[in-house]
């Protein structure tokens, strides 16, 4: 995997605007932001409630259409495309996981986990599968439906159903809110494993300071602008930005 | 509480618009029944009164008079004799085949001769006949036949000559079925008695010159001798009664339907508030938190039900007003004889629409409601409704089990049982029992079904097709209940199939073993002269000709028709079949008897039999017993001399005819219709032309049944449908993870059509095979001799029809899905 630049950027958002509803009730979800997500990377988003995080990451996988602006995902820009090429494209490179109801339940883990593949039609590759279960360490829980799983078991599912199809990037919406501390730090340090050791991008929205210091870069968010980054962080570095953003 | 009742009833208005439907149309059909019957007997009884206030006193013959007496003729000049008698005129009735344009009498019956009182007869176009040689025809024979007024006419008089009428008018036989039938050549009084010999009168209409009816009765009576004499309005009365229970009969028949769509429409509404409430499990458990009674949410239940039945059943109320005025205008189009009356809504049929409605939808939401009880107050804290696991208890199967065993015996004991009604009431009974197990089963074997039903859908249709099928059985009583419902009609449907399709097999091989012939001659009035089997017989063309002549005779005491046949026919032309005995060798001195007169008479092979008429008496040994259901012979058949001997020439009853091989049909007929020419009354009917009026006959009764049963099934779609889109919006954010995903719009959409596809399939099966099992048992309880046969071409049709119904029922429910924006479906809760 050479490339020529340094840092390929796996996802890019220019003068992305996004308002919901018209005139007096309009809301100005994001207001033109430029932002780009480096490949093989972990970036965080973060913001205080409301500042737009989620709508972005929605802008950005192409689950939204947005007011202005363009989002390219790899080689490909994503705003001029209608709805079927949209799905054709999460189906091939894009991963996802959510903050809950993340799974079918009337499918056993493994079948959720092979379901995007077997969506595309393609193959599970079987080595890669195998690398996975291992990671996520689900191997005897595999035939188990989500009803039999704990919240971080499940969250876990989800990661692994994201990262089997390898698509370019895997776009995380607060995937650790529902758990709690030990099974989000797990969910947490694996989502890190598979950018380092599976070459993963991942671009994770949160609002945990904790939680975005397991990535590599954290951008922050206010009314809709991006205000903020930090490379490499830790729990404090994030608090303080978040604290002067606040102030 | 009323008030929360009601919020959530408009919250919910879309999703219970499809119930209302249900219940719209249950509603709607029975109250369309009462219009239909209230119109056709408000209109007859209009049209009786209007003939009773023509007529004062009405004359007929002694209620125990003997079926054919007629009032004496010395009785009309008795009654105009009366005081206060203005007019009496009498009614006479007798047989007049009238000649068609093929010069052969006119139908299978004669054509009945008779006199109206000018009082009473309905002239349609022309006048009534006035003089010797005038007569007028009834409206239906006049155009099949082609005749109007200035025509002549050919009437066969009582000694079988022709006579030639000129015809002045055309009349309408109004009520009287028997005319109706028969079709009626009328004549003044004098020339109907000579025509047909009737002798004496079967009415006399008396109009009053100043008296009341009521006095002039009493006169009248006085008179008449021995009659049953009533005034004109008592008269109308009386056949307005006997009218009234041929109407009851039609709305009951109707009725049936009715019901069997309003169990269905209770099916859908079971199940829909079912899965509301499920759906509701949040905001119940919230108003249990804030303080209400397990009865107050019993109750908001129950009063949403009461609410939407009522809007429903007013709803169908007006439907059923439409229905009705639209089913009198098709049998007005199509030219069936009913009295214009205004359509309109009786108070009974308004009650009787709406409270079936109401208590159909409410009976329906009991269970839910009290399932809704049933949830606690904590269920409002907990972060989501978890989707109930389905196990089969241990009480589901031991009162299904008694069903099935108490059903499945009952069935059993009816098809072991001598046929006849007791043993189709018995598997009807059992058929029945094992209806209610497979509602009471359902759940259980949903699951396998539905993995067979969609077997080559989750195989055709990749992941779509796979999550559909486990989508059909994730719910496994709520999919239950939503098939049975079409599963109601298409056992329904399957059974008259089967049923039908037997029957033709059937008469089909018992007309070929009956009339074993292809041409059949047969006297519409008499018998045929013995010249015309001479005349067939010399024809080189025709292979067999076979007679057969009878005569009714005292055999041991007792009257019987006693025949014979063609001797050299028998065991070649036709093959009696003896249940013991046999007709090998038939001769002289012999007699063969049917099984169910040899039961009667007690009489056995090698008993000896008298027959006994015109002071003649020929002992006789028995020397065979046949099987009467699929023998053509009489009673009583003798060798062919013998018969002779003892009633002396007597011409046939009956020839059949059969053309040898090689000779074209039309040749053949020809034959026989040359030989038959000189005979009006002689018909020739072909063992085809009988076979297909039959067919049609069967034909057209599946028809009107198969559209009755429709309304059933339409309301079982509307089931499906709701059930789906009900499961949609359960299913929101799974739809929106899916597409997320990767799944495209369209294939969303196939997976709801799929899991509508295997919901129809499933209700089919089973619907299919209780159809099939039933119609077998049922039709085994009709005859000994049974051709089953299974319309499989008909019954496929069913089970692709139904999945196709399925898949149109989950058109807007998928829309709906597909249309659904993921980011919106995903923030839903
Ligand atoms: N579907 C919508 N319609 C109208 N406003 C919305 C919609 N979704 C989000 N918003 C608004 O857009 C802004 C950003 O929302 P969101 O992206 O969900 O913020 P975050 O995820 O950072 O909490 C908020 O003010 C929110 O109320
Ligand atoms: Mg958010």
């Amino acid at each position: 995997m050479t490339t020529t630049t340094q840092v390929r950027t796996a996802v890019v958002a220019r003068g992305l605007t996004k308002v919901y509803g018209e005139g007096d009730a309009a809301v100005h979800a994001l207001r033109g932001v430029d932002v780009g997500f480096a490949a093989e990377a972990f970036t965080a988003i973060m913001g205080p409630s409301g500042s737009g995080k989620s709508t972005l990451m929605h802008c950005l996988a192409g689950l939204d259409t947005v007011t202005d602006g363009q989002v390219t995902i790899g080689d490909v820009e994503i705003t001029g495309l209608n709805d079927k090429q949209l799905t054709l494209l999460r189906r091939e490179r894009v991963g996802f996981v959510f903050q809950a109801f993340n799974l079918l339940p009337t499918l056993t883990a493994e079948q959720n986990i092979m379901l995007p593949l077997e969506i595309a039609g393609r193959q599970a590759d079987q080595a890669l599968f195998d690398r996975v279960i291992e990671t996520v360490g689900l191997r005897d829980r595999l035939g188990h439906k989500p009803s039999e799983l704990s919240g971080g078991q499940q969250q876990r599912v989800a990661v692994a159903r994201a990262l089997i199809s390898k698509p370019q990037v895997i776009f995380a919406d607060e995937p650790t809110g529902n758990l709690d501390s030990r099974s989000g730090a797990e969910v947490l340090a694996f989502l890190r494993r598979s950018v380092r050791e599976l070459g993963q991008t991942i671009v994770m929205v949160t609002h945990d300071p904790g939680a975005a210091s397991y990535a590599d870069r954290v951008v922050f968010l206010r009314d809709g602008l991006l205000v903020s980054e930090v490379e490499r962080p830790t729990p404090q570095t994030v608090l303080d930005t978040l604290m002067a953003l606040e102030a | 509480m009323f008030r929360i009742t009601l919020t959530g009833l408009l919250a919910h208005r879309l999703r219970l618009v499809l119930t209302s439907l249900a219940i719209v149309l249950g509603v709607g059909f029975i109250a369309g029944t009462f219009v239909l019957t209230d119109t056709i007997d408000a209109g007859f009884t209009q049209s009786f009164a209007a003939d009773a206030d023509k007529v004062d006193v009405v004359v007929t013959p002694d209620d125990d008079a003997e079926p054919d007496g007629n009032l004496p003729e010395s009785a009309l000049a008795a009654i105009r004799a009366v005081q206060g008698v203005e007019d009496a005129q009498p009614m006479v009735s007798g047989d007049a085949p009238l000649i068609g344009k093929d010069g052969k009498v006119v139908g299978n019956v004669p054509t009945a001769g008779v006199s109206i009182p000018a009082s009473r007869i309905k002239i349609t176009s022309g006048r009534a006949p006035s003089a010797a040689g005038e007569a007028v025809l009834d409206k239906n024979t006049a155009k099949t036949q082609g005749l109007a007024p200035g025509a002549t006419v050919t009437v066969l008089d009582q000694a079988g000559k022709r006579q030639q009428f000129r015809l002045v008018g055309v009349f309408d036989v109004g009520l009287d079925q028997d005319l109706a039938y028969r079709g009626a050549v009328a004549f003044t009084p004098d020339t109907a008695r000579r025509v047909t010999g009737a002798k004496g009168f079967t009415e006399i209409d008396v109009v009053s010159s100043g008296p009341s009816p009521e006095s002039l009765r009493t006169a009248v009576a006085a008179a008449a001798g021995k009659a049953k004499v009533v005034t004109g309005r008592e008269r109308a009365d009386e056949v307005a009664k006997r009218n009234h229970v041929d109407t009851s009969f039609l709305r009951l028949g109707l009725l049936l339907f009715g019901a069997v769509a309003l169990l269905v429409a209770a099916l859908v509404i079971y199940n829909t508030f079912n899965i509301l409430v499920a759906q509701r499990m949040r905001e119940m458990a919230l108003l249990r938190c804030i303080g209400a009674t397990k009865r107050q949410v019993f109750g908001s239940i129950v009063l949403e039900s009461a609410v939407v039945g009522l809007l429903s059943s007013v709803l169908g109320l007006l439907t059923g007003l439409g229905l009705g005025a639209a089913a009198v205008a098709v049998l007005r189009a199509v030219g069936t004889d009913i009295p214009t009356g205004t359509v309109s809504l009786s108070p009974q049929a308004i009650a009787i629409g709406v409270c079936t409605g109401v208590v159909v939808t409410m009976g329906a939401a009991l269970l839910p409601a009290r399932q809704a009880t049933r949830v606690p107050p904590v269920a409002a804290l907990r972060a989501q409704v978890e989707e109930h696991a389905f196990r089969t208890g241990v009480v589901r199967v031991v009162v299904a089990a008694l069903f099935v065993l108490t059903g499945v015996g009952l069935t059993a004991a009816g098809v072991l049982q001598k046929p006849g009604q007791a043993a189709l009431l018995t598997v009807m009974a059992g058929g029945v029992l094992v209806f209610f197990s497979v509602l009471i089963l359902g759940p259980v074997i949903v699951r396998p079904l539905s993995g067979l039903a969609g077997w080559v859908p989750a195989r055709l249709f990749g992941v779509p097709g796979r999550l559909a099928v486990d989508n059909s059985r994730r719910n496994p009583k709520r999919a239950a209940t939503t098939t049975v419902a079409l599963t109601v009609g298409v056992t329904l449907m399957t059974f008259m199939t089967v049923l039908t399709s037997t029957m033709r097999t059937t008469v089909g091989d018992q007309l070929d073993q009956q009339f074993p012939a292809d041409y059949i001659l047969s006297a519409q009035t008499g018998t045929i002269p013995r010249s015309v089997a001479d005349t067939l017989r010399a024809s080189r063309d025709l292979a067999a000709v076979t007679e057969f002549r009878g005569k009714k005779a005292k055999v041991n005491g007792r009257d019987f028709e006693v025949g014979t046949v063609t001797q050299s026919a028998l065991g070649t032309a036709i093959k009696p079949e003896a249940a013991s005995g046999t007709m090998d060798g038939f001769g002289a001195g012999e007699v063969a008897v049917a099984d169910l007169v040899a039961k009667d008479l007690g009489v056995k092979v090698g008993d000896t039999v008298t027959v006994a008429s015109g002071g003649r008496r020929t002992s006789l040994k028995v020397v065979a017993v046949l099987k009467a259901d699929v023998s053509l012979l009489p009673p009583f058949t003798m060798a062919e001399q013998t018969f002779e001997r003892h009633f002396g020439r007597v011409d046939d009853a009956q020839v059949l005819v059969n053309a040898a091989d090689g000779v074209a049909p039309e040749r053949a007929r020809k034959i026989v219709d040359d030989a038959t020419a000189a005979y009006p009354v002689v018909k020739v009917g072909s063992t085809t032309e009988i076979r297909g009026q039959f067919d049609e006959a069967l034909d057209s009764i599946l028809m009107v049944i198969t559209g009755l049963l429709a309304l059933a099934i339409v309301i079982s779609l509307l089931g499906i449908a709701n059930t789906l889109s009900l499961s949609v919006h359960e299913r929101t954010r799974e739809s929106a993870l899916l597409r997320a995903l990767g799944l495209t719009r369209t294939q969303l959409r196939g997976m709801l059509s799929v899991e509508a596809l295997v919901l129809g399939l499933v209700g089919a099966i089973v619907g299919v095979v209780l159809g099939i099992v039933y119609g077998w048992a049922a039709t085994a309880t009709f005859t000994e001799n049974v051709s089953f046969q299974l319309p499989i071409g008909q019954i496929l049709l069913f089970i692709a029809a139904s999945g196709l119904a399925g898949v149109l029922a989950a058109l807007l429910p998928a829309r709906r899905a597909a249309r659904a924006s993921v980011v919106g479906a995903l923030a839903a809760t």
